[in-house]
């Protein structure tokens, strides 16, 4: 499993902060995308102007992920 | 220092903290909520939110890129999540450096930074609805949801 955090509108368009996928090894963070659109299809439309994270550090798309990882999709950030 | 936080900010606190006989200057940069008004409605407060603790490290290497560019004395950066009014402060940056240049160059970087890599969001909640600031999805009918 891995665990899947959402924040600021992708949490409020998928209507939860937190969701957890079944995942094989040998998995690209690509992949993980369609498992989540799957479950949540009100994301789908932001994918474009998303960023994601693995254990807590920017990720790449082609990025490997691992059971156990922590992902974050991250919409542009608007601090300051 | 390096922090996020869920209540008001001492700004005078962060300053004092800066003072040292080694800098002659001391630059602060402080974000307030600003009341925005469109098609008569208004901003009522920003509500922040993080991811942390990645949120926590990128303050804290923000502060490590600026002591590599600059010679500075003293770096604080302080970030409040949650509700925060019209004219309250969201963010504190304070630099002490020996000499002013430096000072007011490291503050703007700061602040440009966090806007570029810090993962914390705002949700500015009008009287008529809410709008995710970059995003721009909300329940407001001119957000693009």
């Amino acid at each position: 499993m891995i665990r899947v955090l959402l924040f600021g509108a992708a949490a409020d368009r998928a209507g939860t902060r937190e969701i957890e996928l079944p995942l094989d090894d040998g998995v690209t963070l690509s992949e993980v995308w369609p498992l989540l659109t799957e479950k949540h299809p009100d994301l789908a439309p932001m994918r474009d102007t998303l960023a994601f994270a693995v254990n807590g550090e920017y990720a790449r798309v082609e990025d490997g992920v691992s059971p156990g990882d922590e992902i974050a999709v991250l919409p542009p950030v608007s601090g300051g | 220092m390096f922090a996020i936080v869920e209540e008001p900010l001492d700004v005078g606190a962060l300053i004092r903290d800066a003072q040292m006989p080694g800098c002659g200057a001391i630059a602060t940069f402080v974000g307030t909520t600003r009341i925005d008004e469109a098609e008569g409605a208004a901003v009522q407060y920003l509500e922040y939110e993080a991811y942390r603790p990645m949120a926590d490290r990128k303050l804290e290497e923000i502060g490590a890129e600026i002591e590599g560019r600059w010679n500075v004395g003293h770096v604080s950066i302080v970030h409040r999540l949650g509700r925060v009014d019209p004219g309250e402060a969201s963010v504190a940056i304070v630099v002490a450096a020996p000499r002013r240049g430096p000072a007011f160059e490291a503050s703007r970087y700061a602040i440009e930074r966090i806007k570029e890599v810090v993962p914390i969001w705002k949700r500015e909640v009008w009287s008529d609805g809410y709008v995710w600031v970059g995003s721009q999805l909300g329940s407001r009918e001119t957000a693009t949801w």
